[in-house]
Order: structure tokens, then C-alpha cells, then sequence
């Protein structure tokens, strides 16, 4: 394989991230039939390739402990999903429990297939700019494209590795976003009265925060009978 | 009544003192399956020949729900291992009622048929897929005598009877009124139809050397050796044709198109739910059996033990089981080792695109299936092959 001429084997690509994963992009093989071979060549070329993939399989077989595969349910405490890993969509929200969203609607504008509904006040009386009102995903719909991640010019946005969302309701689905109603923490810092701020950061409805919409009235989805009251 | 009992059990014991009377030489007497049995019967009293039709028809029945339970057992454990996977490990000690676990919850799924499909069709098409099954089991010879049917035209038989299996599922994607069951079933069709010339290419290989279609005779013929290692070079191309084209057969990876949940949301059985998706599925582990079975009968000598032509020490040692036990045995082993290779074959190889799998059958291995026919007569009338005389 190594003393090949083929123009493909010096192609050099670069290393690329995957987030944790480092890996090499390596040459293509030059294949089988690129080359003159004879038919000899060829046969024998497949049964080894055949044969070296069935050993390795076998000596995975009878050592099954050296393949790398993750006992899931067991490790529910330890597990950590990869960094490009596209579970939940979820606002960010710093240590203050501050959020970045503007409501610009981008996202909702780019989002291909309508999971995204983002509602805001036209004024905030603080701020006297708009704000926040509920930012709604609806899990049921979502393909996780990430594009809403990818277009949002504040970075407010981020897919976390949460994909245990198993439920028997697809209208336990649909989620609000963000903690509290109101301006972004830019815009609550320019206030400069912190007891504004928080008045501001106060819950005005009763289904605030990352909670399944579960109880709340939205266009389209019909409210749903939970037999719990509110505090599902 | 009751001397008609008695003649119901002793009908086929006088039939056969009648032939032993009329001269039939007992060596050259194949052992007698239930077919021969319900012909001989049929002399003296129909319901004698009937009681033995209804035997072959409850013991194939039997044998394809056991094989179902036993196979997906398997097959879920090897997988397993292979991939180091808990999954077949939580329902009964080491999963063991995991199989009758899905057997419940098939039984009480909903039987749902597509609103604009074609009904009769839909609902036959299983039941298609797993006759073709049934119709092959019958003529595993699995012991002497332990055959449902010996017909002197057997592998002909095998050969047509397999072409049933692509009807059932043909019929079911096209019934199915969605185009991902119609695309897995054009798929299935034209793999399974063109890998058949092939399969039935590698048993005439078998057929040249062994100079019968009977099957049982085609055991009897390996008694000097089993074809694999005296037909040389010709015989081994002809088992790895024959394995390659019965994987394709079997429709399991890596030629499992026709199903490719992965592109094909499920491909000919995407609209099956409950028992009938089940049946398709007894039918593809029933087939599993099948070929390997028929698989052990033409290459590696059946029911038969290893033995070396004439060395009578070391045949002696191999005939070292019990006569009742003997072929069982042999049989059984050399099955599992076959169905075990065709699982290791599922989890190693990654399934192959539609054209790659066309190339391979018509451009590679039909002709080598022919060059191979060709050399293999040369073989037989130059006597080339090990112990020859044994023939």
C-alpha cells in the first residue's frame, strides 16, 4: 500500500477537532480497482480484507470487555455526552441566572421546520427597549438541525446533552426556555439599580423556566390534562 | 374401533414386512422418512397415511416456532458479545425469556393495515414468506429417517421452492402502499432472484461430484469424506459462493437491503405490525436454519462424522457415538457452527450499496460460479478428487 504512486496517497489533511475526539484525516487508500491488478491481486486483496475484519470481530467476541461501548443505564451519574453532542435546545443563562436573549425572533425566522416560537414585549417599561417574553421549543418537531444555535448573533443559545426525554405525552414536549421574562443581562446591567434588576427578573407567569408547557395555553397545542395541577 | 386402531399402528409395520418379503435388498433401502411412511400406509388405511401427514406437518410447525425463540435468542446474545452490549441480560438469568417476552408483546400488538393497501395481499404476503420456509424444512435431512420428505428430484426441489420466499415479500411491499416498501421489496427482488443463480450454481458443483439429486443420497455419498476437502479447490469455491449467495438469500448483512432500517425506514415490512411482522421474522430465522442446514448436507457431509476414505482406525474413532445420537450430533454441530459463522458475518461487515451488490453477484460472482462449474465437471470425469472410487 505504501510504495503506491497514486497522486491520493500525498494528499496531507489537516488534523480536525471533534471536540474531544482528536483525529486525523487520513489519505484515502488507493482502492482496489484503481490499480492495475491482476485477478490474483484482487482476490487475494478481498479475502484478506475479509478475513483480517472477521478476526477482529472475533477477538472481540471472545473478549467482549475490549469494546468500547458505554453500559448506559448504569452509568446515568458518571455519563457525560460529547461536546457536539445535540440533545436538549436550552437558553444559557449565567451564574446570575441572567439570560442573553433579546427576542429577535431570528432563530424562530430560520427555524426549518417551526419549533421555535420566541414572543416578546414590545416595550419593557425599565428599559424602555424589548425584551423577552417566552421563548418557546417544541421538543416534538425539533430535527436538531442546530441552526438556531448557529444563527443566534448573541449567543444565547446552546444543545446540551440531555436525551433522556422520553415521555407519553408529545405535548410534554414542547418547553419554555427561559427563566424569567424580561431584558437580556447586558441591558439589566445598564440599569445600574440592582433592585430594579431584580424586579425585573421576577416570574410574571405561572409556567417560567425550562419547564414543559405542560399547563400553558399555546396556539395549536391543546392544554393538557396532567391530573396534577400546576406543579408538573 | 378398536381393530381399526390396531390396524392404524400396524399398517406400516406390515407394508413393511411386505417389502422385505418381496425382495428388497436392505442395504440399498434408504432409511424411511414420514413421506415414505404415509405412502406405505396409504396401502392399507388413508387416516394411517393421514396420522402420518399430520406428524410431518405439527413436527415442521414445531420445529419453525422453536427455531424462532431459540434463533433470536442467539442471534441477541452473539450480537451482544460482540459489541459488548448488556441488552439480552435483564429478562429471566442470562435473558433467557427475553424471547418469550417478544412473543407476548407481538401477541398483543395491533395488527394494523394501510388504509389504501391491497388487503388480501397484505395480509397473505406473510403468510407466503413463511410457507416457502416450511415447504424448505421439509426436506432437511436431519438424521436418517428424520425427514419429512426425500423426493428423488431434491435439490431441483430446494431450488424452486427458495424462489417462494421473494413472493412474500415482493407481495408485501407492493401491498403496502408506501414507497419505502415498495423500494425494499424491488430491491429484494432483484437481489434475491440473482443470487439464487448463483446459490444453485454452487449445489450443482455437489450435484456433479455426488451424481444425484436425492439429498439423502448426496449425504450417503460423502461416507469416504465430505465434499469441502475431497472436491479440492472446486468444492471450497463452490461452499463460499454458496455462503455469500445464501447470506444474500437470507437477506442479512451485509446484503440486508431489502430490510435497510437505516435508509429505509424498515424497507418491505415497514407497514407490518404485531404477529405478521413476527411471522416475516420466523420466517428469516427459519431460513437461517434452512440453509445452513442444506448447507451442511451438500458440503460437509450431514448428518455424517469425519471420516478419512478407507483408514478404518481413524473412522472408528470418529463413529464412536451411539448410532442414535451419532447424527444428531454431527448435524447439530456443524449447524450452529454455520448459523454462528452467519452472524459473525452480520457483525463484521458493513452493508453494501445496491449497485456494489449487483457488481458483485453478476460480474464476480456468476462467473466465477460457471468457471468454477466447468472445472468442477473436468474434476469429476478425470477423476481428480479424493477416494474416488467411493462414487
Amino acid at each position: 500500500m505504501t510504495t503506491t504512486t497514486s497522486d491520493q496517497a500525498n494528499i496531507e489533511s489537516p488534523p480536525m477537532d471533534f471536540g474531544d475526539l482528536k483525529s486525523q484525516c487520513v489519505a484515502p487508500r488507493p482502492s482496489i480497482m484503481g490499480r492495475r491488478r491482476s485477478l490474483s491481486g484482487i482476490l487475494w486483496l478481498s479475502a484478506k480484507g475479509i478475513l483480517r475484519g472477521l478476526l477482529t470481530t472475533l477477538s472481540y467476541f471472545r473478549r467482549p470487555s475490549t469494546v468500547v461501548t458505554q453500559q448506559y443505564p448504569e452509568n446515568r451519574d458518571t455519563l457525560q455526552m460529547f461536546e457536539r453532542y445535540r440533545g436538549r435546545l436550552s437558553l444559557i443563562h449565567n451564574e446570575d441566572g441572567e439570560h442573553g436573549c433579546t427576542g429577535c425572533q431570528i432563530c424562530e425566522r430560520l427555524c426549518p421546520n417551526g419549533s421555535i416560537i420566541v414572543t416578546k414585549d414590545k416595550k419593557n417599561e425599565a428599559t424602555g427597549k424589548p425584551a423577552l417574553d417566552q421563548f418557546i421549543w417544541r421538543q416534538d418537531t425539533c430535527t436538531f438541525c442546530n441552526i438556531c444555535v448557529l444563527v443566534c448573533p448573541f449567543d444565547t443559545l446552546e444543545m446540551t446533552g440531555d436525551f433522556e426525554s422520553s415521555v407519553y405525552d408529545r405535548r410534554l414536549l414542547v418547553f419554555n426556555l427561559n427563566e424569567y421574562a424580561g431584558p437580556t443581562a447586558d441591558q439589566l446591567e445598564k440599569l445600574g439599580d440592582e433592585e430594579l434588576a431584580k424586579a425585573q427578573m421576577k416570574p410574571m407567569k405561572k409556567y417560567q423556566g425550562p419547564v414543559p408547557m405542560c399547563g400553558g395555553e399555546l396556539d395549536g397545542i391543546p392544554k393538557l390534562d396532567t391530573g396534577k395541577s400546576d406543579d408538573a | 374401533m378398536a381393530q381399526a386402531l390396531m390396524n392404524l399402528i400396524s399398517a406400516p409395520l406390515l407394508a413393511q414386512a411386505g417389502r422385505a418379503a418381496a425382495g428388497a435388498a436392505p442395504s440399498m433401502e434408504r432409511a424411511r422418512t414420514v413421506s415414505d411412511r404415509a405412502a406405505d400406509a396409504l396401502q392399507y388405511s388413508i387416516w394411517a397415511a393421514v396420522l402420518y401427514i399430520a406428524i410431518g406437518l405439527v413436527a415442521v410447525l414445531v420445529v419453525v416456532s422453536v427455531l424462532g425463540l431459540v434463533m433470536s435468542y442467539i442471534e441477541r446474545k452473539v450480537a451482544g458479545h460482540f459489541q459488548c452490549r448488556l441488552g439480552p441480560m435483564r429478562v429471566g438469568p442470562h435473558g433467557i425469556l427475553q424471547s418469550l417476552a417478544d412473543g407476548i408483546k407481538l401477541l398483543f400488538k395491533e395488527g394494523i393495515e394501510p388504509g389504501h393497501g391491497d388487503k388480501v395481499i397484505f395480509i397473505g404476503a406473510p403468510i407466503f414468506s413463511i410457507t416457502a420456509t416450511i415447504l424448505l424444512l421439509a426436506i432437511v435431512p436431519v438424521a436418517p429417517g428424520i425427514q419429512v420428505v426425500d423426493m428423488n428430484v431434491g435439490v431441483v426441489y430446494i431450488a424452486a421452492v427458495s424462489g417462494i420466499g421473494v413472493m412474500g415479500i415482493l407481495m408485501g411491499g407492493w401491498s403496502s402502499d408506501n414507497k419505502w416498501s415498495l423500494l425494499g421489496a424491488m430491491r429484494a427482488g432483484a437481489q434475491m432472484i440473482s443470487y439464487e443463480i448463483s446459490l444453485t450454481i454452487a449445489i450443482l458443483v455437489v450435484v456433479m461430484f455426488s451424481g444425484t439429486l436425492r439429498v439423502s443420497e448426496i449425504i450417503e455419498s460423502q461416507q469416504q469424506g465430505w465434499w469441502i476437502w475431497r472436491g479440492h479447490g472446486v468444492a471450497i469455491v463452490a461452499f463460499c459462493l454458496y455462503l455469500i449467495a445464501s447470506t444474500a438469500e437470507l437477506n442479512r448483512t451485509p446484503f440486508d437491503l431489502p430490510e435497510g432500517e437505516s435508509e429505509l425506514t424498515g424497507g418491505y415490512h415497514t407497514e407490518y405490525s404485531g404477529l405478521r411482522f413476527s411471522f416475516f421474522f420466523l420466517a428469516e430465522f427459519a431460513n437461517l436454519f434452512v440453509f445452513s442446514a442444506l448447507a451442511t448436507t451438500f458440503f460437509l457431509g450431514g448428518w455424517l462424522p469425519f471420516h478419512i476414505g478407507d483408514y478404518e482406525a481413524f473412522n472408528r474413532v470418529m463413529d464412536i457415538l451411539p448410532p442414535v445420537i451419532s447424527p444428531l450430533f454431527w448435524f447439530g454441530t456443524k449447524c450452529t457452527v454455520l448459523i454462528f459463522v452467519l452472524m459473525w458475518f452480520r457483525w463484521t461487515f458493513p452493508r453494501l450499496r445496491m449497485d456494489q451488490l449487483m457488481r458483485l453477484e453478476w460480474k464476480v460472482l456468476l462467473p466465477f460460479g460457471f468457471a468454477n462449474l466447468i472445472l468442477a465437471a473436468t474434476v469429476v470425469l478425470t477423476g481428480l478428487y479424493f477416494f474416488p472410487t467411493a462414487t
